[in-house]
């Protein structure tokens, strides 16, 4: 027997597949066929089927279906939860990006404007000098000065529902490193299910590329952080032990992205030993 | 393959991503798509208006707009969602193109939806496109054409592009293809080769 879109084929026998337009969809996408000596359909198998009567109406059939199957197909690939976390925080990253070089920019600007003026002895940093020239220049500048401020504003809100977002996601990646850094992680491996099946020592240099790189390829020593870098008791770790703590914590990683994605609950008895792993390593006590 | 001057555009309503129109005709870019790149650098295949034709990794929907301009029907595959929206946008247009989400290299996924075809199109940058070719050879007819672009970057980026060139062309033969055909597309697409073969056999 072969199975076709528009039903069963048996020798001479045709039964055509009633069913609702949701319903066909769904069978096409999980037909599957025996590629060894295949035969391809012709539109007359359709007509002696019974399921249309000339050619034109053999396309407008199929393709309702096609478009039918491909709608169902993109929305589910994109109701996985990790789709709309990854366009969040990459444009958490842009705006990140952008929001620096204004500011930058238009301090520079201010600078031209007022030669008496500079930025040494105050450690004025740029997002406060930015928003004392919102307030006090006319024009182009103050306006600009004004965009940054509420992009700014935008960005800090965005980051709290990254964090939120990431904890119902990925809720054992985000309690050992924070959601923020934790969607971060997602995002450089493009999506949950990558980031699950990648090794501790990949997880580990994630955001490294340059330096991984240039360490397979000379001689430079190796990266002991990506973006994990990023979370506290990475950083804050004194400098010799800052490797250890990187590759433990990768390695605890690597099994929440795994929990992640395929419980995607949080795990409390693993979580436990975990984070004490980590923080025994932190304060340089043997592991 | 219709030129005006020198210019290859094809018939049909414009306005599909901004393409230059002329004489009432669509541009069809050879910058920007690897198909045009190939009726400027060689001969490829002569589109037809009774054609049918299966299109592998049709992506946007660029340059199958173009082949559907030209033949009786187009399948086109392609697997990842954000392209497939634009590529149902461009179907919903063009009544005789057939949109399939499906992966390339898993033809027993679409093959209850697919004829037998007259030209095989392939344009996946993979680094088993040869291979992916010939799974996809049991859609082509006897005697119609196959051809393949062949981005030699993501076959195997060790090797120099004219390695990867020359081993792609005997893996297709040793699959039972007849090579007709074989250009680089420079100075239009940079590492990109084409190559036209035939499906041996009487129609």
């Amino acid at each position: 027997m072969q199975s076709y879109w528009f039903g069963d084929v048996d020798g001479e026998v045709c039964t055509p597949f009633t069913g609702d337009a949701a319903a066909r969809a769904r069978r096409i996408r999980s037909l599957r066929a025996t590629m060894d000596g295949f035969i391809p359909l012709t539109w007359k198998d359709a007509v002696a089927c019974g399921v249309c009567s000339d050619r034109s109406g053999y396309f407008s059939a199929l393709r309702e279906l096609c478009f039918a199957a491909a709608e169902q197909d993109i929305r589910e690939q994109y109701a996985g939860k990790d789709t709309e976390l990854l366009q969040m925080v990459r444009t958490l990253d842009g705006m990140d990006e952008m929001i620096n070089l204004l500011s930058e920019r238009v301090a520079e600007w201010h600078q031209v404007r007022h030669p008496a003026f500079s930025r040494k002895y105050h450690r004025t940093p740029a997002h406060v000098l930015v928003k004392s020239i919102s307030q006090k220049q006319r024009g182009a500048l103050g306006r600009v000065a004004q965009q940054v401020e509420q992009l700014a504003a935008a960005r800090t809100d965005l980051a709290r529902e990254v964090s939120s977002r990431a904890n119902l996601v990925m809720p054992n990646t985000s309690a050992l490193i924070g959601g923020l850094v934790a969607a971060r992680l997602m995002s450089n491996a493009g999506g949950l299910l990558p980031l699950s099946r990648l090794p501790a020592s990949a997880i580990q240099v994630l955001g490294a590329r340059t330096a991984l790189f240039a360490h397979l390829r000379t001689k430079s020593p190796s990266p002991k952080h990506g973006i994990i870098f990023q979370h506290r008791r990475v950083h804050n770790a004194p400098k010799e032990r800052r490797g250890k703590v990187a590759r433990a914590l990768a390695g605890k990683l690597a099994i929440a992205a795994r929990l992640d994605y395929f419980r995607g609950v949080l795990v409390p008895e693993f979580l436990e030993g975990a984070q004490a792993r980590i923080d025994r390593l932190g304060a340089g006590d043997k592991p | 393959m219709i030129r005006i001057g020198d210019v290859l555009v094809s018939q049909g309503e414009g306005g599909v991503y901004s393409e230059r129109m002329l004489a009432g005709a669509r541009v069809w870019d050879p910058f920007r798509s690897k198909l045009a790149a190939l009726y400027y650098t060689g001969n490829g295949v002569e589109l037809t208006a009774d054609m049918r034709v299966l299109y592998l990794g049709a992506a946007n929907g660029t340059t199958v707009s173009h082949v559907a301009d030209y033949v009786e029907v187009v399948y086109a595959v392609e697997f990842a969602p954000r392209p497939m929206q634009d590529l149902l946008e461009v179907a919903r247009r063009r009544k005789n193109l057939v949109p399939i989400m499906a992966d390339a290299s898993r033809p027993e996924q679409y093959a209850p939806l697919v004829e037998e075809v007259d030209l095989l199109y392939q344009d996946v940058a993979q680094p088993d496109q040869a291979a992916i070719l010939a799974r996809n050879c049991a859609f082509l007819r006897q005697g119609g054409h196959a051809i393949l672009m062949l981005k030699t970057r993501s076959v195997d980026i060790r090797k120099t592009p004219e390695e990867v060139f020359h081993d792609t062309i005997a893996e297709l033969a040793a699959a039972g293809l007849e090579v007709m055909e074989s250009v680089w597309l420079s100075p239009y697409h940079k590492d990109h080769a084409a190559i036209v073969c035939i499906k041996p056999g009487r129609k």
